[in-house]
């Protein structure tokens, strides 16, 4: 068991530890930007010949096992990893995770074996989805009951890390076979190499946890015959233990996620959609902060061994809570100044029958927002325009005023895809010409990006990401006891993570083409952190003092 | 702790060189809500759809 020694260095033991609990994350990470990365070969390998219809259903599954099913996964996971013990479900969902990722990259395409392959591959990401589910938990759990009881904070913050290195290592393996390669190569079967070569990663993960030993209080626990025997209905079922759940989602990991995401994810789509940044520029600059600011996850996991958990995670969300607004802003100025420069001079109306206009809210992505208050709002917000909406005659077309000048949207409900196809492109035409005219930049211009600025105002925000991210796996943890630890903190992270972090950044294009407002879509983590700040500040106890084992 | 350092400093410049080489090509995004690789189907039949995606 973990001793109170907080001077002696880390063991041998206690470093193998980290490292087999981090490998299966770093495998998370490199599956999800694998993903990201590959997503239009994948879909021309595996959907090019779906009819709409299976399509969307599709889309749903994909949706599904992106996203949906790890608190699922949290919960099946948690429970055998409170049952019979850490270690040997941590090889089990590894090797899920690792054999569905291998087998990807080995899998015929549509082409060769029909519906069969989005089936087998939809199964697949389900399968990952649900192993997804009990891989952090259970490597938080695992290296947490490892650590000394004052170095929780530091030892767990490892595991945090490992994000930045799966986007590395995904980016290091895709280039790596292109190259090698060729493009034409790749597209065709060269994109199944990183997938493949993810056996590698499986057999080392394998390896190191068969020689790993059960969590000491486990053992201990199992020994004493005190495991439980229903760890689902002790976590869920009894309000004491409920209510540590829930406060551990929406006061903790709910704002933990949306920090996290505006930070990693929504300031890279900032920079190339709505400020049109070069991608290959905005992917140095955003790297180049990720590597500055990855250092700061052991930093402030290790500061809160000493002044505790709960400050610097709800000073994350504080912080980011105040300066969002500012610091995007700031962002613009420094990134894109013409844009800046355009949107405070010119002003540009949406003149709409408000029953025409949608919330363009589309997790899924399949379902098509037709109407002519809709499409203008789509072709304003993907140009970065911010504008004001006014109320139009009603059943008449949107219209968009742009200076002087109006240009009126249309209806695509009822046209033929070759139809909708040239409207689009004569109204895409005219509101980019009319914008032109205003001032409104296509593209930033490379001269003007200060890319020093940029960096630091990202590595701001990485830092935010790591206040709140560090020391979470420490402080769940340290929640709730250990025959019910492994369940009761997986599903909470997962629910935070997948479903409120993974909703904002089709949330926020929903909100930005609702209001008009390129900043507006910052609303949804700035009210999730705010939720996460208020709760937690009056109702999240501190934990670093906590004895883990105190109710064993 | 200098050894993993240094060990994340070698690691962190040969990204930095895979990526300044990548330019363009490389997503760094990661898996997406709604822009899933299973829509490329729909992108034919309308072309709004595809107007939503580029815009997120």
């Amino acid at each position: 068991m973990a001793t109170l020694d907080a001077d002696r260095p880390m063991t041998a033991e206690e470093k193998k530890v980290i490292f087999a609990s981090s490998l299966g994350t770093i495998f998370e990470w490199y599956d999800f930007y694998l993903y990201g990365s590959l997503a239009a070969i994948i879909a021309k390998q595996f959907f090019s010949g779906l009819d709409e219809g299976s399509a969307f259903i599709f889309a749903l599954l994909a949706f599904a096992a992106g996203f949906i099913v790890r608190p699922f996964g949290a919960i099946f996971f948690g429970r055998l990893g409170d049952m019979i013990g850490r270690k040997y479900t941590f090889l089990v969902t590894i090797l899920i995770m690792g054999l569905s990722t291998f087998i990807v990259g080995i899998l015929p395409n549509y082409t060769s074996i029909g519906v069969a392959a989005p089936v087998i591959l939809i199964c697949l990401r389900l399968l990952q989805g649900l192993a997804l589910g009990g891989e952090y938990g259970g490597a938080a759990t695992y290296v947490a009951e490892h650590a000394p009881h004052d170095k929780r904070g530091a030892y767990t913050s490892w595991i945090q890390t490992t994000a930045t290195l799966g986007l590395f290592l995904s980016l290091m393996v895709i280039l790596g076979t292109r190259t090698a390669i060729g493009e034409a190569a790749f597209a065709e079967w060269g994109w199944r190499v990183p997938f493949i070569v993810s056996i590698v990663l499986l057999a080392v993960s394998v390896y190191i946890r068969l020689s790993m030993n059960e969590s000491p209080a486990f053992v201990k626990m199992k020994s004493e015959g005190k495991t439980s025997k229903a760890p689902l209905t002790e976590s869920f079922g009894q309000w004491k233990n409920l209510k540590i759940v829930i406060l551990a989602l929406i006061g903790l990991t709910a704002g933990q996620a949306v920090v996290w995401y505006s930070g990693q994810f929504y300031a890279l789509f900032f920079l190339t959609q709505a400020l049109k940044v070069d991608g290959a520029t905005a992917n140095i600059l955003v790297a180049v902060s990720l590597i500055i600011g990855t250092p700061f996850f052991i930093v402030f996991g290790s500061l809160s061994d000493k002044i505790g958990r709960k400050p610097i995670i709800m000073l994350g969300c504080l912080l980011a809570v105040l300066t969002y607004f500012p610091v995007f802003q700031a962002l613009t100025k420094a990134a894109n100044p013409d844009l800046y420069g355009a949107q405070q001079k010119n002003k540009v109306v949406v003149m709409a029958d408000a029953a025409e206009c949608s919330f363009q809210f589309n997790p899924t992505g399949t379902v098509k927002f037709t109407s002519s208050c809709d499409i203008a709002k789509q072709v304003l917000a993907g140009a970065s325009v911010s504008y004001e909406n006014a109320t139009g005659p009603v059943g008449a077309p949107a219209s968009i005023k742009i200076g002087e000048t109006e240009i009126v949207s249309y209806d695509a409900k009822n046209l033929t895809a070759d139809d909708a196809k040239i409207k689009s492109t004569d109204f895409k035409k005219a509101v980019a010409d009319a914008l032109k005219e205003a001032g409104y930049p296509t593209k930033a211009d490379p001269a003007k990006v200060d890319q020093v600025k940029v960096t630091i105002i990202l590595t701001y925000l990485v830092i935010l990401v790591t206040m709140v991210y560090g020391p979470i796996a420490a402080m769940l943890v340290e929640m709730f006891p250990t025959r019910i630890r492994y369940t009761s903190m997986s599903l909470p992270y997962h629910i935070g993570n997948g479903w409120f972090g993974g909703l904002l950044p089709t949330t926020a294009f929903a909100i930005v083409a609702q209001t008009g407002n390129m900043y507006n879509g910052l609303w949804y983590p700035i009210i999730i952190a705010g939720m996460t700040f208020v709760i937690g500040m009056i109702f999240v106890k501190e934990t670093k003092d906590v004895d883990i084992y105190a109710n064993d | 702790m200098v050894k993993i350092f240094l060990g994340f400093l070698i690691f962190a410049a040969l990204a930095l060189f895979v990526i300044l080489k990548g330019g363009n090509s490389l997503d760094m995004g990661g898996e997406r809500l709604g822009d899933d690789a299973s829509h490329a189907p729909a992108e034919a039949a309308s072309d709004t759809a595809s107007d939503a995606s580029a815009a997120k």
